[in-house]
């Protein structure tokens, strides 16, 4: 059990000038698995992500990662560029990707290694390199764009490129805010199996809001209410909940 | 034709460089009558190569400084002090007696050695801009953040520079100084003229050459990525302070350079150059030329300049301050690419007509 956990967080609490966003939160993300976090507005669900990858500091309370085949690693303090390169990606709630680059360059920025300043300025992306950038690209179904502008992508081809530019990193832990905010139905759907998919080399942290999406995909979920955690399971498990039902699911009209 | 497009920017630059290369022959020949028209297309070399550092900080990696005449004016006292030296043969210069010293101070002395005075044209530019930068980005201040505080140390370089008159005389700035091969002034004087304007000439190209094969290299890509997501590239793994502060350093080194080559032909150096009106008009030369474009920098630097050459005499004296500045707000709110960006949009709609 212990030996499967790849990410544990323990009694985080998060205080923002007297509010708590997050009081004594407990998760243990499991190896290969796509999580959920789910709750209404203002649960702290982004409030987490950011912990996770530092950009927020916790007023109490531990991140650890678990590499496979490595010590643990500590999260905390760490600036976020080295955490990518510990092997943890995120997807943020708006698509952000280059947009005056093409699909392709948005890739090759992303690859895993070659960060330092020499390496950009002399180094030549491998053909094994490329060959991984085009098995990615063609995962997220966006192979035949690789040489379109960024910026001119569909909304939802944006989010599929952001989630791509996280894989090339060959990363163990992907986090995505939202990925399937402002799509379609068929296009939500498509995200899922794309998760579905690389789920089997990394895991998948998700936090969402679509239940479709989420009975598609999840395989554990955790209920965030008012910054506690309120439940966490499988999805069945959370669906027959009366209390998620009343405060969560009872309100979007489900 | 699609080769030609990508070439389109080197093409560009090598009409710019043949016709200037003719301009001293020219001059030689007796066909451009007085050489003061090729002492100032020197000068405009110049500000071609401060232009270029600018536009890869503001064009390509959206660092807007508006203090690039800080580092200009280093790059030029460094060169102004060598050649001051050479002409008091290393002793001590009228305004230090004037200023009460008996002696070359101690900051003086590396210029006595041609070697050292050179390097120093590169070091202290670079150096000062690494230390700012460094401090700068590491807390992650950006945007007009950065533009403030890159006005404010400029200006008080600029005081600075003024209070110590004994070292650096003042407002009135080092003068009377001849270029690295003697004077060049005057019709007997073109043999040294022609080495001087062939030298920064050569210093163009390689300016133009390797800051092309940056931009073109995946470390340019990065600067657009800086550029438009500044967050993403954090979140990519990349820790962005450093590549700002590194390209922030090659700038600031191409602008010190750029002064230097402007004090060969100018003759003088004054704290004037590293005023704030001085710097934000490089950023117009950027603007208006095309920024995000190496080639467009070039342009802009050359074109403004030549104008203000031509026009700013006689009638358009008064007015050409107020010129100049419509060009700017005319060229940032219609025309974001500026020249450079205009010809492109062009050039796409014939492509994609005659497709």
């Amino acid at each position: 059990m212990e030996d499967n956990t790849v990410l544990k967080i323990k009694n985080i609490s998060v205080c923002f000038d007297g509010f708590y966003a997050l009081t004594d939160v407990n998760a243990n993300v499991k190896r290969n698995s796509i999580h959920f976090f789910i709750g209404p507005n203002g649960a702290g669900k982004t409030t987490l992500l950011d912990i996770i990858c530092a950009k927020t500091k916790p007023t109490k309370g531990m991140v650890t990662f678990y590499p496979e085949g490595r010590e643990k690693i500590r999260l905390m303090g760490m600036p976020e560029y080295k955490i990518v390169t510990e092997g943890i990606g995120r997807k943020f709630q708006v698509p952000s990707v280059f947009v005056n680059l093409t699909v392709e360059d948005n890739m090759i920025l992303s690859l895993k290694g070659h960060k330092g300043i020499l390496d950009t300025i002399f180094k030549k992306t491998s053909k094994e390199e490329m060959k991984w950038i085009y098995q990615v690209l063609e995962r997220v179904g966006l192979k035949e764009h690789a040489g379109l502008r960024a910026g001119a992508l569909a909304h939802g081809e944006k989010q599929w490129l952001e989630i791509g530019m996280q894989l090339v990193q060959r990363p163990e832990i992907i986090m995505l805010d939202e990925p399937a905010a402002g799509m379609g139905k068929p296009e939500t759907f498509k995200t899922g199996e794309i998760l579905k998919e690389i789920k089997k080399e990394c895991t998948i942290i998700v936090i969402e809001h679509d239940m479709d999406f989420v009975k598609q995909a999840a395989d554990t979920v955790t209920v965030l209410h008012e910054g506690k955690v309120l439940m966490e399971g499988s999805i069945d498990e959370v669906l027959a909940d009366k209390t998620v039902q009343s405060v969560y699911l009872g309100r979007g009209g489900e | 034709m699609k080769k030609l497009k990508n070439q389109g920017s080197n093409i560009c630059f090598l009409v710019i460089v043949i016709l200037l290369a003719l301009a001293p022959i020219l001059a030689g020949a007796g066909i451009i009558k007085s050489t003061s028209m090729v002492l100032f297309l020197g000068k405009c070399i110049a500000f071609a190569i401060v232009a270029i550092g600018l536009d890869l900080i503001w064009g390509y990696t959206g660092i807007l400084s508006l203090g690039h005449g800080l580092y200009f004016c280093l790059g030029g006292y460094a060169m102004a002090m060598y050649l001051k030296l050479q002409e008091t043969q290393g002793g001590i210069t009228d305004f230090m007696q004037v200023g009460g010293l008996t002696e070359l101070p101690l900051i003086w002395r590396p210029f006595q050695n041609i070697f050292v005075s050179m390097l120093m044209v590169f070091v202290v530019p670079g150096a000062a801009a690494g230390i700012i930068g460094y401090f700068i980005f590491k807390s992650r201040v950006k945007g007009v953040y950065f533009s403030i505080i890159s006005q404010a140390l400029t200006w008080a370089a600029y005081s600075m520079f003024i209070a110590l008159s004994p070292y650096t005389n003042g407002n009135v700035g080092i003068t009377e100084i001849k270029s690295l091969f003697g004077s060049i002034k005057g019709s007997g004087n073109i043999d040294n003229m022609m080495k001087v304007f062939y030298l920064a000439l050569l210093l163009l190209v390689l300016a133009y050459a390797s800051s092309k094969y940056l931009v073109d290299s995946k470390f340019g890509k990065l600067l657009i990525a800086i550029r438009d997501g500044e967050n993403r590239t954090y979140f990519s793994g990349y820790k962005v302070s450093k590549f700002k502060t590194f390209i922030y350093v090659i700038s600031a080194v191409f602008a010190g350079v750029a002064g230097a080559v402007f004090v060969n032909f100018n003759g003088s150096i004054t704290p004037s150059q590293m005023t704030i009106s001085y710097s934000i008009t490089m950023v117009i030369w950027v603007a208006v030329g095309g920024r995000g474009t190496i080639i467009g920098a070039i342009i802009g630097a050359f074109l403004i300049n030549l104008c203000e050459y031509n026009l700013s005499s006689g009638s358009l004296v008064d007015i050409w301050q107020y010129i100049i500045g419509a060009i700017f707000c005319i060229t940032i709110l219609f025309f974001k690419g500026g020249i450079v960006g205009l010809v492109k949009e062009r050039i796409s709609k014939v492509d994609r007509k005659t497709d």
